[in-house]
């Protein structure tokens, strides 16, 4: 009965104060509903980044030349493309490689002269990469055994050129004195960091050691670990057949160097986990904002309801009958809030992972501790002051200001 | 018996260092049926006494019986339940729920009395039309006169059937006309029967009580009956 009679007190209360009802539920809203988006927003962006670290074009290990020491020029016992058909023809090692040549060149096109990077690499080169042709053809194995003058493009070359890359395609080049044929482009991938492969360009291992760079030293061989290999035991492996190749007797030094990808994918998951803390962080401040929101309109309303709470008392309302209904009115707000900032902060999320092309895992969590908080936060801030209205003499809270 | 019975009532209100002794041992008893006028310069502790007889607050020492009953022994519900059934309150300044509807009003005593939502709804309108307001159950005080708000009040605090209506300077934030008026309610309703308790500053409206009780610097200073 009394039950009852407060729920349909709270209800009338609520509809009555429509204004201040509603101010609380929009604090609400907007808490639940940027936690949720943040912390949604945070972990599909953190398993994006996990899902590139699984995925096969990061299990590469690259093997280099040592640098000398010092003043020390190039090695002695620099790398070359044996080592690399070495690799390639080890019983263990069945994996992709794939050596590359590089060098800096003069491109020359009609008037236009620009330097650019040159791959000088095998035809697997791209799919070890995970890049993809756009345009035209990548060469064949049979283009690099005859060292072919063949060329692929990266894709923002051609605007260097004052033209496109897809508009070079079939035309002839100037590359360091050779004329080479422009036969595809590769896809725009964006800079990784080191260097921008839309601006380099790409041509036949062969090609690149006998005609343009005349030199069988490559600059690194890129090994393509599968997923039964950590990448400790590839490194042993790989190791294991360089020094053979290079004859380095036991307890001598390797003059080879291996980079390894858990190094930066180490690094990639520290700046994950900054990257969630500070989403966590920005959440918990959005919660806070949203809880302070609250707080100031249930206090605002302290007075009006003190005066309120005198008068219901004065009537003859209960300790236990204002109680239910302030905790019920606050309950109420704080569940639509909730819901509403729920749906809201799901939405946005929700829009964020489609342009972004992100997974999108509802966060449990983050559902129920914003709702948890909020609810909370209203509670406490709603029956607080009532309690402590209800604990005056009527007379008292009757001329309370 | 009497319907109160009041003993050396005090009431000590303490301001940080200071203490205001609003009343300093008051004693006097009210029967059922009296119309009582409580007259006194302003400040001297009308509505103190008036708030404590209420059960709206209670004094710093003395004894206080209502209907028999030692108020000061009562526990939190029960002493809402004698607001509830037993007294009936009208304030100066009206207080009545904003943004709710005179009908709201009017049945809120009801609510808590645990009467059905149907009975709640005939008996407020009963008592609504009883004050003259049958036309405007549902508007809003915000869009009734000051007059129609206190006889709006009035109705909320006859509508449980209580043993005393209190009413604090009912009149005081009325025109005199409109004051005539609610007075008119007060002696309809005294010769039904219903016991009044009434604070006022006018000479005019205390000569229509049959007592009036004359308070100074919180002590009564006269007692006086007509015939
Ligand atoms: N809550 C309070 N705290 C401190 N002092 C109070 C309080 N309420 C009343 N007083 C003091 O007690 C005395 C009596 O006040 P009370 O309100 O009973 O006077 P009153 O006779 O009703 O006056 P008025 O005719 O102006 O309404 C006054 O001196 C007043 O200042
Ligand atoms: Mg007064």
């Amino acid at each position: 009965m009394i039950l009852q009679e407060s729920i349909t007190t709270a209800v009338d209360s609520i509809r009555a104060n429509l204004l201040r009802s509603l101010l609380t539920t929009i604090a609400i809203v907007i808490g639940t509903a940027s936690v949720i988006a943040m912390v949604g927003i945070g972990s599909s962006a953190q398993r994006a980044i996990d899902d590139s670290i699984t995925n096969a074009s990061a299990r590469t290990l690259v093997v280099y030349p040592s640098r000398g020491r010092g003043t020390q020029k190039i090695s002695a016992a620099p790398l070359s493309i044996s080592d690399a058909d070495a690799l390639m023809k080890d019983k263990e090692i069945n994996w992709r490689i794939a050596p590359e040549i590089r060098g800096s060149k003069s491109l020359k096109y009609q008037n236009e002269s620009i330097s650019i990077q040159v791959i000088g690499a095998r035809e697997d080169y791209l799919s070890i990469l995970g890049y993809e042709i756009d345009d035209g053809n990548f060469f064949t194995q049979r283009d690099d055994l005859a060292r072919k003058r063949y060329a692929v493009l990266g894709s923002s070359v051609g605007a260097e050129l004052k033209t496109s890359s897809k508009a070079l395609v079939g035309k002839d080049i100037d590359l360091g004195g050779v004329t080479f044929k422009v036969i595809g482009v590769v896809n725009s991938e964006g800079s990784s960091g080191w260097s921008n492969p839309d601006e380099q360009i790409y041509i036949p291992l062969f090609t690149a050691s006998d005609r343009v760079f005349g030199r069988d030293r490559v600059d690194a061989i890129r090994v393509e670990v599968p997923n039964t290999y950590t990448p400790e035991e590839a490194m042993i492996s790989i190791e294991r057949v360089l020094r053979r190749e290079h004859d380095i007797g036991p307890g001598e030094e390797n003059n080879f160097r291996i980079n390894d990808w858990s190094q930066f994918t180490d690094l990639q998951k520290q700046a994950t986990a900054i990257f969630s803390a500070l989403l966590i962080g920005i959440a918990g401040i959005s919660l806070m904002v949203g809880g302070i929101g609250v707080m100031n309109i249930m206090l605002v309303s302290v007075t009006e309801r003190t005066r309120e709470i005198g008068l219901r008392k004065a009537l003859g309302a209960t300790h236990q009958a204002i109680l239910l209904q302030f905790i019920i009115e606050a309950v109420t707000l704080c569940i639509i809030g909730g819901v509403i900032g729920v749906i809201f902060g799901s939405s946005l999320y929700f829009l964020v992972t489609v342009f972004q092309d992100w997974v999108f895992t509802i966060p449990f969590s983050a559902i129920l501790g914003s709702v948890m908080f909020s609810a909370f936060v209203g509670l406490f801030f709603g029956i607080w002051p009532a309690r402590k209205a209800a604990q005056l003499e009527p007379a008292v809270a009757l001329r309370y200001e | 018996m009497n319907l109160i019975e009041a003993s050396n009532i005090t009431k000590d209100y303490s301001l940080g260092t200071q203490t205001v002794e609003a009343l300093r041992g008051v004693t006097f008893g009210i029967e059922q049926g009296e119309f009582i006028a409580i007259m006194g310069p302003s400040g001297s502790g009308k509505s103190t006494l008036m708030n404590i007889i209420g059960c709206l607050d209670s004094p710093t020492t003395g004894t206080y019986h209502l209907n028999q009953q030692e108020v000061s022994t009562l526990s939190g519900d029960e002493l809402a339940g004698i607001r509830n059934k037993e007294i009936g309150f009208v304030f100066q300044t009206f207080h009545l729920l904003a943004r709710n509807s005179a009908l709201d009003n009017v049945m809120l005593p009801l609510k808590y009395a645990g009467v059905s939502k149907a009975d709640q709804v005939n008996r407020a309108k009963d008592k609504l039309s009883q004050v003259g307001l049958e036309s405007r159950m549902n508007h809003q005080p915000s869009e009734l006169s000051g007059g129609q708000q206190q006889r709006v009040a009035i109705a909320r605090a006859l509508v449980n059937n209580p043993s005393i209506l209190f009413a604090d300077e009912p009149t005081g934030n009325l025109d005199s006309q409109t004051g005539h008026e609610v007075m008119q309610l007060f002696h309809n309703l005294h010769k039904q029967g219903q016991t009044i308790i009434l604070i006022t500053h006018e000479n005019e409206i205390a000569a229509e009580a049959q007592r009036t009780i004359y308070i100074k610097d919180g002590l009564i200073e006269s007692d006086t009956r007509k015939e």
